[in-house]
């Protein structure tokens, strides 16, 4: 094999497949963080401020997980979706948001509903979690 | 086909309605699950530590899905393990693609099946965008999001493999052996098949969306250099001789069928489990 290598780029080269991580759509109204809540419904949105993904260290509202919390007398409803269908860790965080929720004085039960429209992507991650997830080490 | 109304609540269908749901969802789940679980024989033995890392993804994406359209019978009442591990493997209703055993140590067999699946679950998947049930609907977006890059993944290493010749022999021996099972993709189930055409489950009938594979999968081929010949078809069916003995789809598998099942169910039958075990409690069951 010969060692010598042409100079000339082929102008007909391709470049490898590569995988393109295309950005989602904006939708309007998320990420949902509970600006301007007030009373007990802000109460709630703090107790879901401080979990965290299971695999990164970022809140899963700042994750965009949370798309609406509705609060009636001492009823929670929630609803969430996860980043991915086949998430290992589905059950864990559910419970983990339900007795978050449900520990919040004023709540006493949560109906928490698992939707998957529309669908996350990143547009759904909020600017501190962008950062968050910068300082993590992931590009985004 | 007509514009039809918004189907009801999972507990307000009638029994012609739910007849024709439940159909839809288990070929859906029945597909992904068993699928899954066969893509699942090449982690720890893939080529390269990317593609064993990516097959055991997608496998995992599958099951996902499969989850996603379970969960969805269980609306009506049905377990986990009525769904799976105590259900009778006959009334399973994947295409017998899904249930076969891979050729020894073949490559080809894996990325050739993937893709011919995967074309055809984007085309079905296609269809369900504007189904007339909306739980079944909302799903779609982000199964469809994630399907893509299987797509990708087995229309790049298909390129790759006829790129050479020994590639392209192993492709082209999957193809000719594979073929006729994703072919049963597109099989009815039975004459329930009007039914979710009638009711806007589906916004395609299988016999259009199988039109639209075969040409789709009959230029990628042909374009790589490898041979596939066109089924012929008369009153919208297959004729027999292009399709396998057991096409799955109505119930009919391979013998493989009966040892995969055993083999997926072995640890609860073995612990004599009578129900599926959890890490932890299923807030949904509270």
């Amino acid at each position: 094999m010969s060692s010598e290598i042409d100079p000339t780029p082929d102008p007909d080269a391709e470049y490898c497949a590569y995988t393109d991580y295309t950005e989602g759509e904006e939708i309007n109204g998320l990420p949902a963080t509970g600006e301007d809540t007030e009373g007990v419904e802000r109460d709630v949105w703090d107790a879901l401020y401080d979990i965290e993904d299971p695999e990164m260290p970022i809140s899963i509202v700042d994750l965009g997980l949370i798309y609406g919390v509705a609060v009636e007398g001492d009823r929670a409803a929630i609803d969430m979706t996860l980043t991915y269908t086949g998430c290992p860790a589905r059950e864990m965080l559910r419970d983990e948001i339900r007795e978050a929720v449900a520990s919040v004085a004023g709540i006493e039960s949560v109906d928490l509903r698992l939707v998957w429209s529309p669908e996350w992507s990143i547009e759904m991650v909020t600017e501190q979690g962008k950062k968050d997830l910068r300082e993590f080490g992931l590009s985004i | 086909m007509a514009a039809t109304a918004d189907l009801s609540a999972p507990d307000e269908l009638s029994e012609r309605e739910r007849e024709a749901v439940e159909a839809l969802l288990y070929r859906l789940a029945d597909d992904e699950f068993v699928i899954a679980d066969r893509y699942t024989d090449w982690q720890v033995h893939a080529p390269t530590i990317e593609s064993d890392i990516a097959i055991a993804n997608i496998a995992q994406d599958e099951l996902g899905h499969a989850r996603l359209w379970y969960d969805l019978l269980e609306d009506f009442g049905y377990t986990e393990p009525d769904l799976i591990w105590e259900r009778d493997p006959d009334t399973f209703r994947h295409s017998t693609l899904c249930e076969l055993p891979f050729a020894e140590g073949d490559w080809a067999d894996v990325i050739v099946r993937s893709y011919l699946y995967d074309e055809a679950e984007h085309l079905r998947l296609g269809a369900l965008e504007g189904s007339s049930y909306p739980r079944l609907r909302d799903r779609i977006g982000k199964v469809t999001s994630e399907e893509d890059y299987h797509r990708e993944h087995a229309a790049n290493w298909l390129r790759r493999l006829a790129g050479g010749d020994e590639g392209r022999e192993r492709a082209q021996d999957a193809v000719d052996r594979l073929f006729p099972y994703a072919l049963a993709l597109f099989e009815p189930v039975n004459e329930v098949e009007d039914e979710i055409d009638d009711l806007g489950l589906r916004t395609r009938t299988l016999e259009d969306m199988r039109a639209e594979w075969i040409e789709t999968v009959f230029d990628t081929l042909t374009s790589i250099g490898i041979d596939v010949e066109r089924p012929q078809v008369e009153d919208g069916c297959v004729a027999d001789e292009d399709l396998p003995a057991h096409v799955g789809r109505d119930g009919n598998h391979t013998d493989h069928w009966s040892t995969h099942f055993d083999e997926i169910t072995n640890t609860y039958r073995e612990l004599e489990r009578h129900d599926a075990t959890r890490l932890m409690e299923d807030p949904d069951d509270e």
